[in-house]
């Protein structure tokens, strides 16, 4: 039992219970957004009352989270007959926990100078942490995949399926991203990562382009809107959860809610520079109070980022799913290729780290011009010329009619 | 920058497995409580597969389009690039400035994403990315 694992238990058990308490909250947040956005005022009657306690106020609907989660477990937690049993009840957990273990290796507050030793405010402070971090999250497309498969229902499988395919491609542009700032840095260390961030500038600055596309890709990882391809309730009902109810239900909407927190915090530490505050130089060890104030910082940068992506989940339409393969495979896959290959030949001609952003600037000014120039290959598909479908050709308008 | 040191390989590891630990015991601890507390009734239309009111037509474990398997296919040409170049991204940065083996580090970094970039035009020009 060394010092550091002892740091991190307790950091892992208080930012568990942290992110469990936030993720219920963050469900008001989404209502409380939403409402804001469509100008209501949303849920304000359930207060912290519950009838018992003498509070008269409503608490602005704080109370909501809990009733919800109450209401869920008395609700009937029912297995239809012909879904594939073993993997019905695996897939919720299965989905709940690779969101979990991701926060093991987010760098939360630094170190934390106790005597002589310096200890990591991190649950698992190990050398591949951002590494770990790509290789868990993608464990999660297994829990959508089985949850579609082993439904038994045609609503299921075809969100099952979409949301594979959207999974699948939007980890090739996000491996690329955490990529080329790994080869910025030389380092894989999350915490190393951080560090490079608070002595220079953040990884946004001098990447942004970088930045806007691993953004992008942790909306479509999550199967947030616009990507919510897969949960699509006018085409599919209620995608791969169509036929789940009650805890089961509730642990896929959970294991999503999570996710955004886990993603929104691995942006923080690779481009919005983790603990690190502009302008103001913070000592890298410290005592107790500079681990508390770091790690505020870095939830309050979590928070603006989570507010964001509810933001845009209210805001923008949803895409269409040829639209969405398209953009994870002609748009962001060339895109960051371009930009590895430029970093990589930066650090080789060993240029200053502003090089990256002209040369960000110039690839997304190249992307724009090429992009609609390239011609767009051969069809697969065939068009059947069905009366009806959008492939038939328009009836020649009769006048006299 | 003061070079801090990385925790020895248990502290390293086994914080990992208390989270895995906590992690499956939350979400089967709530499968259990839910199957507990909750009502259970059950009926021969209650168990139908939900299509939209309709009775069900077959079963739903069928053929599906082929072009999800091209997706995975490509996933693979690409994910198995990027797990090659992750020792080289960690490696790269700190050769010494001079040294001999950079433009060789490169070149070699060069070429493999180079062919990977013929098999990408040879998919675009095979219309593997339309789907429309």
């Amino acid at each position: 039992m060394s010092a550091q694992f002892i740091t991190s238990v307790v950091t892992l058990v208080v930012i568990a219970k942290l992110i469990m308490v936030s993720c219920a909250y963050l469900i008001l947040l989404e209502r409380k957004v939403a409402a804001w956005t469509q100008d209501r005022i949303g849920p304000n009657r359930v207060g912290l009352s519950f009838g018992v306690l003498p509070i008269r106020h409503h608490c602005w609907g704080a109370g909501q989270p809990l009733a919800d989660g109450i209401k869920l477990f008395l609700k009937e937690d029912y297995t239809p007959p012909g879904v594939d049993r073993g993997l019905f009840l695996l897939a919720p957990v299965i989905v709940v926990v690779p969101a979990m273990l991701g926060w093991a290796v987010i760098p939360w507050g630094g170190y934390l100078g106790w005597g002589d030793s310096v200890l990591h405010v991190t649950a698992a402070p190990i050398h591949i942490g951002v590494i770990y971090m790509l290789a868990i999250g993608s464990l999660a497309v297994y829990g959508v995949v089985l949850g579609g498969y082993a439904s038994n229902n045609k609503y299921s499988f075809l969100g099952g399926l979409r949301a594979t395919a959207q999974m699948l491609s939007y980890e090739i542009p996000q491996g690329l991203c955490v990529l080329t700032v790994i080869l910025m840095h030389g380092s894989a260390r999350a915490d190393m990562l951080v560090n490079f961030q608070a002595n220079a500038v953040w990884n946004a600055v001098y990447q942004p382009v970088l930045a806007v596309i691993f953004f992008t890709c942790i909306l479509a990882e999550c199967n947030r809107a616009p990507f919510d391809l897969a949960e699509a309730e006018q085409e599919l009902v209620g995608g791969y959860h169509t036929e789940y109810s009650s805890m089961k239900w509730a642990l896929f909407f959970m294991g999503e809610y999570m996710h955004m927190i886990t993603g929104a915090a691995f942006f923080t530490l690779l481009f919005l520079g983790g603990w690190d505050l502009p302008l103001l130089s913070e000592p890298l060890v410290g005592g107790i109070a500079l681990v508390l104030l770091k790690t505020g910082v870095f939830i309050g940068k979590v928070a603006l980022l989570l507010f964001l992506m509810i933001w845009i989940r209210w805001t923008l339409p949803r895409f269409r799913f040829d639209q969405l393969m398209r953009l994870a495979w002609r748009g962001l896959i060339p895109i960051t290729l371009l930009v590895m290959l430029m970093t990589g030949v930066m650090v080789f001609l060993q240029q200053p780290a502003w090089v990256a952003l002209v040369g960000n600037g110039l690839i997304a000014l190249l992307a724009v011009w090429l992009g609609p120039r390239i011609p767009q290959g051969a069809a697969i598909n065939r068009r059947v010329p069905l009366p009806g479908s959008r492939f038939c050709p328009p009836k020649p308008v009769n006048p006299t009619s | 920058m003061p070079s801090i040191p990385a925790a020895d390989p248990f502290s390293h590891y086994a914080p990992i497995g208390v989270l895995l630990l906590m992690a499956a015991a939350f979400g089967l601890g709530n499968l259990l409580l839910t199957s507990i507390i909750g009502p259970s009734r059950h009926g021969k239309i209650k168990g139908m597969v939900y299509e939209s009111g309709m009775n069900p037509i077959g079963s739903a474990k069928r053929r599906f389009n082929v072009r999800f398997y091209i997706v995975a296919m490509s996933f693979l040409v690409f994910d198995v690039e990027i797990v090659f170049l992750y020792p080289w991204a960690i490696t790269f940065p700190s050769l010494a400035p001079d040294s001999e083996l950079a433009p060789w580090f490169l070149g070699r970094m060069l070429f493999f994403v180079l062919t990977t970039l013929i098999a990408y035009a040879y998919a675009w020009r095979k219309g593997v990315f339309r789907y429309d």
